[in-house]
C-alpha cells in the first residue's frame, strides 16, 4: 500500500503568463464565489455596523482589505516555517500586530472617521475572513497567488458593503457621502440609520444577490 | 448600586450586544436551531466574556497604562480571550463531553467571536471601573445568550412559514434578527443614559 | 525604547499564560488510571487522558491506523462495550446508524477517561512493534526503491503473502505512521522487503527514500486482509498495477515456493519497460514453474517492448478464462482496479472471490 501525497504546494506556476490567468481566475472567484458577504457569510459584524454611512463603510472595507492582502501574503511568505500547532497562534499575532498598525494610521489620518468607526476597526482581528483566508488559502499558495486571493477576496467585501452603505444612507439619512442628494423636503427613512435597518439591509441584499445568482444558474441551464 | 443594575439591564436590552452593536454574528446566523445547543453556546461564551473581561481589566489598568504599553491592548486581550477558551475546552471535555461534542468546532471559534473582544474594547472605551466591567461584561454575555436562543427559536417556528426562496437562511436570519433589534429598541425610554 | 519594553513584556507575558494553560491542563485533565478490558480477557491500566488508539499503542496493542489519529480513514475502528460512549462529527461521518448502536467507534477519537470495556479482532493481538535495521535501499525504477530491512528486535516476522505493516515515520520517536505493503516472501522471516514509490511531499515516503544502510527503522505489523488464501484449490488470478506490485510479488514467491498445484496467472501492468520493475523474477518462475502464466503489459508505446500493450484490463478482457473457479487479488491505483473489478465480475468472478488492495 503506499500512501497518500500530503496537503502539498501546487506545482510552481511556468511562466508570467500561466501566472496571470490564474491569478485573474482566483481574483474573480475572491469577489463572487467567495465573497464574504454573501458566498461565505463571513465578517458580517463589521458589516451591519458601518454601512450606515458610505464614507465610513469605505475606510473599513479598504481597512480590512490592506490587512487581508498583508496577512494572506505575509503568511504564504512564512508557510513553510509555521509549525501546524501554533498555527492559530501565528495568525492572531500577524493580524493583531497589522490592525494595531492600521488602527494607528487611521488614528492619526482620519481622526472623525476613526472616531466613528470605534473599535470596529480593532475588531478586524476577528474578522473571519482575514483568518478565513489565510487558513484556507495562503497557507497552501504561493504569496502571488494568496495576494490576488485576498484582493478578490477585499474586494469582494468592498463592493458588498459600498452597495448596502448606498441604500442605507440614500434612504436612512437622503446623503450619500455626506452630500445631501434628497431634497430636504422628503424625510428620510430613518429605520436605515439605526441597527434594525441593518439587519433589513443585509437581508434584502442577499436576497438580490441570491436572486440574481439562480437567475444566471437557470439561464445557463444549470442544475441546482 | 443602582447604577450598576441599570449597566446590567442596559446591556441585555437596549445596549444588547448582537442587536445593537453586531458583535458575535457568525455564529449567530450559524447554530443550530436546537434551543439547548444554543443556551449552552451562551453560557460558554458569557462565562469566558466575563472572565476575560476581569482579567484584561485587571492586566489593562495595573500593568499596560502605568507602563505606557496601551498599544499592546488588542494583542494582549486576545491572547487572554485565546488562552481562556483553550482552558474551557478542557474543562467542558472533563465535566461535561456531551456539551463538548455538542459544541465541536464552534468552540475554538469562541476566541473569534467579535463578542467577546468587543466587549473587552468597548471596557477600554468607556473606562468602566472594574465592579462596572463585570456587571457590564456578565450582562452583555446574558444579553447574547437572549439573543441567540431568541433567534434559535424563531428560526425553528420558521418550518411554519414559507419566506420567499432568495433569501436563504441567512437572509430570514438577518431579518429576523432585524425585527427583533426593532422591538428591543422599545426598551430604551426605560433606561436613561 | 517602548519597543524594546513592549517585546519584552509580550514575551514575559505569554511565557506566563503557557505555562498557566500547562498547570490548568495537568489539573483539570487529569483523569486519573483507567482500566482497559480487551475481549473480556486481556487487561491493563494506564493514564487516562489520551485517545484510545495511543493508550492502546504504548501498551503494546496494535490498532491499523492509515491517517495518523485524524479520524478519516476509519481503520482504527473498535468496538466499545462501555454505555453512553459520545460520538464526535469524524465518527458519525465513518459509521453507519447502526454501526453506532452496535457501539462500533474510532479509537483515534475516543479519548480514555473512565475504565473501558473493548473488542478488536482477534487478528489484531498478533500485532507487533518490530525495530529492524536498513539492509540495502536499492533503486529499481525513477521514483521506486527496493528496501530490504533486517529483523532486529523480535528478529522474525510471521504473515500472510499480500500483508503490510505501519512503518513509524521519523524513527523511534516519529509519532506518524504510513502503511506499506510486504512483498518479500513470508518464509524468509528475518527481513522483509518493502516496495515504496517517492511521492512529492509525501511524508512517508521522503523518509524512506533518504534512509542510509545501517538506520534503525520502527514498524509494526502484520495488517490486513488482503492476503493469498489457501483454503481451495482456485485459480489464482493476481493484478498488479504500476508499484501495487509489492503484495503481489509476495503472493506469487509464496506461491512458487510451494508445490501448489493451484495455477496462477499474474497480469502485470506499466506504462514504459522502465517502470516494470522485477518483470525478470516472473520470466524465470514462469520457465521453472509450468503453472505460472505471466502477462506483462505496457500501455505506452515502446519500440523495445516485444509483449502486449495497453491497459491492463483490457489484457484480462483478452486473456482471461474459466472465471468462475478463480479467485483475484488487485493491488494498484483505485481507477485500475474499477476496470479491472469490471471486467472481473464480467468474466464470472463473484466480487466476494475478488480481494483488492487499493492505494
Amino acid at each position: 500500500m503506499a500512501e497518500q501525497p500530503g496537503s502539498g504546494l501546487k506545482t510552481p506556476q511556468k511562466g508570467y503568463r500561466l501566472f496571470q490567468k490564474k491569478g485573474i481566475k482566483v481574483f474573480i472567484e475572491g469577489v463572487w464565489h467567495n465573497n464574504p458577504i454573501f458566498g461565505m457569510m463571513l465578517g458580517l459584524c463589521s458589516t451591519l455596523a458601518v454601512t450606515n454611512l458610505m464614507a465610513n463603510a469605505l475606510v473599513m472595507s479598504l481597512s480590512v482589505t490592506i490587512v487581508v492582502i498583508l496577512n494572506s501574503v505575509i503568511t504564504s511568505l512564512i508557510r513553510g516555517f509555521i509549525p501546524d500547532r501554533v498555527r492559530m497562534v501565528a495568525y492572531m499575532i500577524i493580524i493583531s500586530t497589522l490592525v494595531i498598525a492600521v488602527d494607528r494610521f487611521l488614528k492619526v489620518l482620519l481622526p472623525d472617521i476613526s472616531n466613528a468607526l470605534g473599535p470596529y476597526v480593532a475588531l478586524i482581528i476577528t474578522n473571519c475572513i482575514v483568518m478565513g483566508r489565510a487558513e484556507a488559502f495562503a497557507i497552501n499558495n504561493s504569496p502571488g497567488l494568496s495576494f490576488m486571493d485576498a484582493l478578490g477576496v477585499g474586494s469582494g467585501y468592498t463592493l458588498s458593503l459600498m452597495v448596502i452603505a448606498f441604500f442605507r444612507e440614500l434612504i436612512g439619512f437622503g446623503s450619500l457621502f455626506g452630500v445631501r442628494v434628497i431634497p430636504a423636503s422628503i424625510t428620510p427613512l430613518g429605520l436605515f440609520a439605526i441597527p434594525p435597518g441593518a439587519f433589513f439591509a443585509l437581508g434584502t441584499y442577499i436576497f438580490f444577490i441570491n436572486l440574481l445568482r439562480n437567475r444566471s444558474k437557470k439561464e445557463k441551464g444549470g442544475s441546482k | 448600586m443602582k447604577e450598576l443594575f441599570l449597566l446590567l439591564f442596559a446591556s441585555i436590552v437596549t445596549s444588547n450586544i448582537a442587536l445593537t452593536y453586531f458583535l458575535g454574528m457568525c455564529p449567530f446566523l450559524a447554530i443550530s436551531k436546537e434551543i439547548k445547543v444554543a443556551t449552552g453556546m451562551g453560557a460558554a461564551v458569557t462565562v469566558v466574556m466575563t472572565f476575560t473581561s476581569l482579567a484584561n481589566w485587571l492586566i489593562n489598568n495595573l500593568i499596560l497604562l502605568p507602563a505606557k504599553l496601551e498599544f499592546l491592548q488588542f494583542l494582549i486581550f486576545i491572547i487572554t480571550i485565546a488562552a481562556m477558551v483553550q482552558v474551557l475546552e478542557m474543562f467542558l471535555d472533563r465535566y461535561s463531553p456531551t456539551l463538548y461534542s455538542a459544541f465541536g468546532i464552534f468552540l475554538p471559534l469562541i476566541t473569534v467571536n467579535c463578542a467577546i473582544l468587543g466587549v473587552s474594547l468597548f471596557m477600554v472605551l468607556r473606562s468602566y471601573s472594574l465592579i462596572e466591567t463585570i456587571f457590564y461584561s456578565f450582562g452583555s454575555g446574558l444579553g447574547w445568550t437572549v439573543a441567540i436562543v431568541a433567534i434559535g427559536g424563531l428560526r425553528k417556528g420558521l418550518i411554519f412559514s414559507d419566506p420567499p426562496k432568495n433569501f436563504g437562511a441567512a437572509g430570514i436570519t438577518a431579518i429576523l434578527a432585524g425585527l427583533m433589534a426593532l422591538a428591543f429598541i422599545g426598551f430604551t425610554g426605560v433606561v436613561r443614559g | 525604547m517602548a519597543v524594546v519594553k513592549a517585546l519584552i513584556f509580550l514575551n514575559a507575558f505569554s511565557l506566563f499564560i503557557c505555562l498557566l494553560i500547562i498547570f490548568l491542563d495537568r489539573i483539570i485533565s487529569n483523569y486519573g488510571i483507567c482500566k482497559i478490558t480487551i475481549n473480556n480477557d486481556k487487561e491493563f491500566t494506564a493514564k487516562g487522558g489520551k485517545s484510545l488508539l495511543r493508550t492502546l499503542f504504548e501498551n503494546k496493542y496494535f490498532i491499523p491506523s492509515a491517517c495518523g489519529g485524524k479520524g478519516t480513514c476509519g481503520y482504527c475502528r473498535v468496538k466499545v462495550l462501555n454505555e453512553d460512549i459520545p460520538v464526535s462529527p469524524s465518527e458519525s461521518l465513518i459509521f453507519t446508524r447502526e454501526e453506532i448502536k452496535a457501539n462500533y467507534r474510532l479509537s483515534c477519537q475516543l479519548k480514555v477517561k473512565t475504565d473501558l470495556r473493548i473488542e478488536i479482532p482477534s487478528e489484531y493481538l498478533e500485532i507487533r512493534e518490530y525495530k529492524g535495521s536498513l539492509e540495502s535501499s536499492e533503486p529499481v525504477t525513477s521514483d521506486i526503491k527496493k528496501i530490504r530491512i533486517k529483523l532486529l528486535e523480535p528478529d522474525t516476522i510471521d504473515f500472510k503473502p499480500g500483508q503490510y505493516v505501519q512503518v513509524r515515520i521519523g524513527g523511534e520517536a516519529g509519532t506518524d505512521y504510513r502503511a506499506y505493503s510486504m512483498a518479500s516472501d513470508p518464509e524468509e522471516r528475518n527481513s522483509i522487503e518493502l516496495n515504496v514509490k517517492l511521492i512529492p511531499d509525501g511524508l512517508g515516503s521522503s523518509y524512506i527514500h533518504a534512509l542510509k544502510e545501517g538506520e534503525k527503522i520502527f514498524f509494526s505489523g502484520p495488517y490486513g486482509d488482503f492476503f493469498l488464501r489457501t483454503d481451495s484449490a482456485r485459480k489464482i488470478v493476481c493484478v498488479a498495477g504500476g508499484v501495487g506490485l509489492a503484495p503481489i510479488k509476495s503472493i506469487v514467491l509464496a506461491w512458487s515456493r510451494q508445490p501448489d498445484k493451484r495455477i496462477l496467472e499474474l497480469y502485470y501492468g506499466s506504462r514504459t519497460i522502465k517502470d516494470l520493475y522485477d518483470h525478470d523474477i516472473f520470466v524465470k518462475i514462469g520457465e521453472a514453474n509450468k503453472n505460472l502464466r505471466y502477462f506483462p503489459a505496457l500501455s505506452q508505446e515502446d519500440p523495445e517492448w516485444k509483449g502486449d500493450r495497453g491497459y491492463i484490463h483490457n489484457i484480462i478482457q483478452e486473456k482471461l478464462t474459466a472465471g468462475e473457479e478463480s479467485e483475484a487479488y488487485l493491488c494498484g491505483p483505485p481507477i485500475m482496479i474499477d476496470a479491472v473489478t469490471k471486467v472481473l465480475t464480467e468474466k464470472g468472478i463473484p466480487l466476494e472471490r475478488i480481494y483488492y488492495d487499493k492505494f
